[in-house]
Parts: C-alpha cells; sequence; structure tokens
C-alpha cells in the first residue's frame, strides 16, 4: 500500500485522490439539483421516480408556467442584448489599447480590469444609485439591467480579444499595408479574421455571464417583468419550491455549458495550439 | 530603368536609442543589394524605413528620386517578403496572392492571370487552393515572393527570408532568389547577418555596425579590401595581427610584429607607429619547419580543425598570437598534426594593413540596442 501512493517513479496518487474528491465534492450537489429536475413528485429531496413533467408537463412546467417562462425569456434577451453591446464595444475597445502606446495606457490598462476584480455587489450598488440619482431618465429595467451587465462582461471580451491580439502580432497588418491596403482594409481584411475564434469565444462567455449573473440584475430589476431565472430561483427557493426549480437551473445550466464548449471548440479549430492558454482558461 | 534608392542622412531613434545613425547608402536600380551585420546593427529597421513600417527620425529615402520617407506604406510602391511571410492564415495561397491586386487597376480576368503568372514564376502551379499550414517553410517562402512580385513592384525588399530554413534548402533558394532577381531585373534589398549568403548572391553589400554602413562595394572589395576591423572579421574568418608600421616604401610596409618584420603590400601602407593587419587563413601558406625567407614566421600547430575538405589549423606564432590557416585535405599528413612545428608564410599581397578605426568597431558594441532594431 505504502509503495503504491509512495512511489517517486510512479504517478502522484495522492494528488490525483485528492484531485478525485474534490471533483465529486464540487459535483455531486449539482448532479443531485439536476437529478430532482427529473423528479416524478413535487419533493425536492424524495426520488419519487423519474419523469420530464417539470420541464413540458401540462401544469407548473418550464414550458407551461408563466412566471418560468417569463424568467427564462428575459434571461435569454438580456444575454442577446449583452452580447450584441459588449462584444463590439470590448473588440474596440482591445484594439485601441493594444496600439495605445501614449502616456495613461497603462493606467487605462488597469481601470479595465477593475470590473473583474470589483465585488459584484458593490458594482450592483453602485449602477442602481448611478441609474436613480445621476441618470434617472434611465431608472431601473430592462435598460439598466442591460447596461449593468454590458459594464462588467466588457472586461472579460477585452482580456480575451488582447490575449489573441497579442499572439497575432502587427506583423500581418504590416503584410497587409505593404501589399496595398488602407488602414480599413488592414482591419476587415486580415485582422478581423484574425481575431474572429478570440470575438467568437468572447461573446459566448458574455453570454455565459449574463445569463449566471445574480447581483447586478438583481439590483437594477424593475418591475416582475425583469425578472431572470437566477432571481427566481433565489426568490423562490425559500417559497413553494417544486422540481421545476430544478429543472429551470437545469435548463440555464445546459445553455452555459453549451455556450461554453461551443467557445472553447471554435477557439480550439481556429486558433491552433498557441493560445492554448487562453482556451484553457475558459474552461473555468 | 526604374527602382534606384537613395537614403540620405537617414536616422531612426527609438527613445534613446540610435537604431539607424545618419546612413547615406546608393541602391542602384536593378541590383541585388544587401545590408549586411550582426542583430542590433540597424539592417532591419533601415528596410521597414524603406517599407514605410518606421517612420524615420530625421534624413530621406529617395525612391527614383522622389523623397517617399512621408509617405504611408500602403502607398508605396515597394513590397516586402517578410522574416516569418506573414502569409494570411485564413486565406488560401491564390488569396494571398491576390490579396494586393485589389488595390491596383485590373479585372478580374487579369487578375486571375496575374496570380497564376505569379505562382508559375515561383514554381507553385497548383497549390491555389492550399491553406498555408499546408505547405512546408520553402513553399511558405515562395507564396510570400509571389504575394509581394505579383504587384510588380520597383523594389522588393526582403528581411532575412532564408532564416528560417534549414541549410540545404537555403543554399536551393540562395540560388533561385539570385536568378530570378536577374530575370526581373527588379532592385531587390536583402537583409542578413549570414555573411556567405551577402557574398554568393549580391551585386553589392552594405556591412553595418552599430547604426552605421562600415563599408559597402562588391562582395569581392568589402571581402579582399575590408576597410575596417570589424569589417575583416565579419566576413569571413581572418586573422589579425598589431604590430608597429616601421618603414614604408611605395605601395608596401614593413610591419614589425613580435622580432619579425613582415611587408605587406595591401591596405593603408602608408601607416605608422602601431597599426593592424590582417590576413585571410586561406591566403596563409603552411610550409614545413625550417623554410625561411621573406614573411615567414615559425609556429606551432595547437590545433587541427577538421572540416572535411580542409583543415583549419591554429598555429601559435613565435610572439604568442595564433593564426588560423586553411590546409587542404590533400594527403599531406605531416603538417595538420597537432605540437608539429610548421612554418607560415604569409605572402606580401595578401597582408593588409588595416586604417585605424574612429570607435572600437567590434561587434559587441551593437548588443545594447534593442531586439526590435536588428
Amino acid at each position: 500500500m505504502r509503495s503504491w501512493f509512495v512511489n517517486p517513479w510512479g504517478r502522484p496518487r495522492w494528488l490525483l485522490l485528492v484531485t478525485v474528491l474534490y471533483i465529486l465534492w464540487s459535483i455531486v450537489p449539482v448532479a443531485i439539483a439536476i437529478m430532482f429536475a427529473f423528479n416524478n413528485g413535487r419533493s425536492r429531496t424524495t426520488w419519487q421516480g423519474f419523469s420530464t413533467r417539470w420541464f413540458t408537463g401540462a401544469t407548473g412546467s418550464v414550458l407551461h408556467d408563466p412566471a418560468l417562462q417569463g424568467a427564462l425569456k428575459h434571461t435569454l434577451f438580456l444575454a442577446v442584448i449583452c452580447v450584441a453591446i459588449a462584444t463590439p464595444l470590448g473588440v474596440a475597445l482591445a484594439l485601441g489599447l493594444q496600439r495605445w502606446r501614449g502616456p495613461g495606457a497603462g493606467t487605462v490598462n488597469t481601470v479595465m480590469l477593475l470590473p473583474l476584480v470589483t465585488p459584484e455587489i458593490v458594482m450592483g450598488v453602485a449602477l442602481l444609485l448611478l441609474f436613480l440619482k445621476v441618470f434617472p431618465g434611465i431608472g431601473v429595467g430592462t435598460p439598466a439591467q442591460a447596461i449593468g451587465q454590458v459594464t462588467f462582461t466588457v472586461s472579460y471580451v477585452v482580456v480575451i480579444v488582447r490575449g489573441r491580439l497579442v499572439s497575432v502580432g502587427r506583423e500581418y497588418e504590416e503584410a497587409a499595408a505593404d501589399l496595398g491596403a488602407p488602414p480599413h482594409d488592414q482591419l476587415v481584411r486580415v485582422l478581423l479574421p484574425l481575431l474572429a475564434p478570440a470575438i467568437i469565444a468572447a461573446a459566448a462567455v458574455v453570454f455565459a455571464l449574463s445569463i449566471d449573473d445574480f447581483v447586478v440584475t438583481q439590483y437594477l430589476s424593475g418591475d416582475a417583468s425583469t425578472v431572470t431565472v437566477p432571481m427566481l430561483l433565489y426568490s423562490t427557493a425559500r417559497a413553494a419550491p417544486t422540481p421545476a426549480l430544478n429543472a429551470i437551473a437545469t435548463v440555464a445550466l445546459g445553455i452555459t455549458l453549451l455556450t461554453l464548449a461551443f467557445a472553447y471548440l471554435v477557439y480550439r479549430r481556429f486558433a491552433g495550439g498557441r493560445e492554448a492558454a487562453v482556451a484553457a482558461a475558459l474552461e473555468v | 530603368m526604374p527602382g534606384e534608392i537613395r537614403l540620405e542622412e537617414l536616422t531612426k531613434r527609438f527613445l534613446d536609442v540610435v537604431a539607424v545613425d545618419g546612413i547615406d547608402i546608393d541602391m542602384p536600380a536593378g541590383e541585388f543589394f544587401t545590408m549586411l551585420g550582426p542583430s542590433g546593427c540597424g539592417k532591419t529597421t533601415t528596410l521597414r524605413m524603406i517599407a514605410g513600417f518606421e517612420r524615420p527620425t530625421s534624413g530621406r529615402i529617395m525612391l527614383d528620386g522622389t523623397d517617399v520617407a512621408e509617405v504611408p506604406p500602403h502607398k508605396r510602391n515597394v513590397n516586402t517578403v517578410f522574416q516569418s511571410y506573414a502569409l494570411f492564415p485564413h486565406l488560401d495561397v491564390a488569396g494571398n496572392v491576390a490579396f494586393g491586386l485589389k488595390y491596383q487597376r485590373c479585372t478580374k480576368e487579369e487578375r486571375r492571370q496575374r496570380v497564376a503568372e505569379a505562382l508559375d514564376l515561383v514554381r507553385l502551379s497548383g497549390f491555389e487552393q492550399r491553406k498555408s499550414s499546408q505547405l512546408s517553410g520553402g513553399q511558405q517562402q515562395r507564396v510570400a515572393l509571389a504575394r509581394a512580385l505579383v504587384l510588380r513592384p520597383r523594389v522588393l525588399l526582403l528581411d532575412e527570408p532564408l532564416g528560417a530554413l534549414d541549410a540545404r534548402l537555403r543554399k536551393g533558394l540562395q540560388v533561385e532568389l539570385k536568378a530570378l532577381q536577374a530575370e526581373l531585373g527588379i532592385t531587390f534589398v536583402f537583409v542578413t547577418h549570414d555573411q556567405e549568403e551577402a557574398l554568393t548572391m549580391s551585386d553589392r553589400v552594405a556591412v553595418m555596425n552599430g547604426g552605421r554602413v562600415e563599408q559597402a562595394g562588391s562582395p569581392r572589395e568589402v571581402y579582399e579590401e575590408p576597410q575596417t576591423e570589424f569589417v575583416a572579421d565579419f566576413l569571413g574568418v581572418s586573422n589579425l595581427l598589431s604590430g608597429q608600421a616601421v618603414a614604408t616604401e611605395p605601395g608596401a610596409c614593413a610591419l614589425k610584429i613580435g622580432d619579425r618584420v613582415l611587408r605587406a603590400a595591401r591596405g593603408d601602407t602608408s601607416a605608422a607607429g602601431d597599426a593592424k593587419a590582417m590576413i585571410r587563413p586561406e591566403r596563409i601558406a603552411v610550409e614545413p619547419h625550417g623554410v625561411d625567407g621573406e614573411n615567414r614566421i615559425p609556429g606551432l600547430v595547437e590545433r587541427a580543425v577538421f572540416l572535411g575538405n580542409s583543415f583549419e589549423l591554429h598555429v601559435r606564432i613565435l610572439g604568442g598570437d595564433v593564426l588560423k590557416a586553411m590546409v587542404p585535405n590533400d594527403g599531406s599528413p605531416a603538417m595538420v598534426e597537432e605540437g608539429a612545428a610548421v612554418t607560415l608564410y604569409l605572402p606580401a599581397d595578401g597582408l593588409r594593413v588595416l586604417a585605424p578605426s574612429a570607435a572600437a568597431n567590434v561587434p559587441a558594441a551593437a548588443e545594447d540596442v534593442p531586439a526590435a532594431a536588428s
């Protein structure tokens, strides 16, 4: 037994053991939650057999309950808006920051990364005050939620696209210029196609972040029509929970995982091995 | 014939580093011109200024009599073959070659034909649909050539285009490039740190060091008549001897090295006082021990390096210096043994007195220039 664990030539089995235990620990609760989404009964703790009634059943299911339906639609709507705004904005910022070598470039760089480390609750409160006091015209509701999500997701786009920009380098743009392409064509015919995998990956990450976001979206929400899936999960978890909550959580999780898997595959397929580090970061 | 480049007092400063220090170079139209030097000597920066990627700090870049220093790269009639080729990975070979034709007036049919011609020129017909990742290094290099040549530039700039290839392929492409240049009659401006490449391909070579041109001339001139210690040392192997010029006569001077006096008939023969002389290893004749006569120095073979077709002997001469001499591998084994006593004959017309350099032009002086300026 000792030699099985402490064998300098063999695999690091203690590390393996710890890793396996951790993976089990982190997956089991999620797996149980998903399992009860398929429970054939109203309990979220006692297994009563398999069914898909909480997904497609006639009453109280994700497909037919208006509250769940509304939350899911609003979540996806916000995510699409957020991707549509944050992605181009982030790409433009990444390009600008990469090319900007003047004084202040370092500061702006740091500021761009701040949303990644700012506690979300701080950002949520700050944005709420902003929309209520400084821009009362916007107020709370869907526009505020969209702006709030764009505010913090744009940083992720900048980080991902800049990573690719660094590895692409300036050479292709120079080659394009050398062949006669004016600056606009250097961007459209060469740089954007080369950045495409990073842009798609960034868009997918923004989509996933938007779907999962609770704090900022909650703070900036208005009436019942602005409730998202995470908000619904939070508010009804203590009221009258049915496995329908597990079902909608499962749907949200599925969408997130599919999006990230898609982003990862696109990135791997087009970016080649060089950006393996960024790709690995995407897996998280 | 168009394609003449004249650089006038061209200078490039990166913050406080002077990468190119007021150089003047004439590149005649239709010639194969090479800028040769160690990394950091300013050759690539000079090329990038000609291409338009770097803006000169001062000076002029005259292209057929017009100063183009302030013309952006996409409006200059010069094209570049990059060191790493920079083929667009999202386009196939035909797409890469056709890229620049969009900015030249030509019909779709004409465009197709010119792409076919260019690919034919570099012998890559049939590769139109390949992606650059599906090509070998040599093929990528030829696509990069075709992509530039299809635009019929007046000047083609090549930034160490053979650097990434293995030795055998490189030799082949050297010959091919030179033939291509002769066929097209376009001015080629070639940047390399490989002295052999420079000597075999060029019509004219400018040897650069520390942002300045040390010497420019035909390959034979710079090899056989190096004006400075740096040029002598950088182009091939050379032996340097320090001594005193003790007497001059018309066309030659007497150099006292150790306790021997050698006659030197090349270079700055009017020198006086401390002087340096150089001689190529292949000019030194190795004779059996005991032979006496003019310009002969006895020595001991310290090392005999086997090079296949020849031996490179390191001979320590009286007085302490080590000279390198080449001995053909023709079956005379006695003299190529380590420890053998030999006599070196340094013919007067192979011994070249170097003009004293104003600055210490040793390669190490260029080391503090950043890699971007190489």
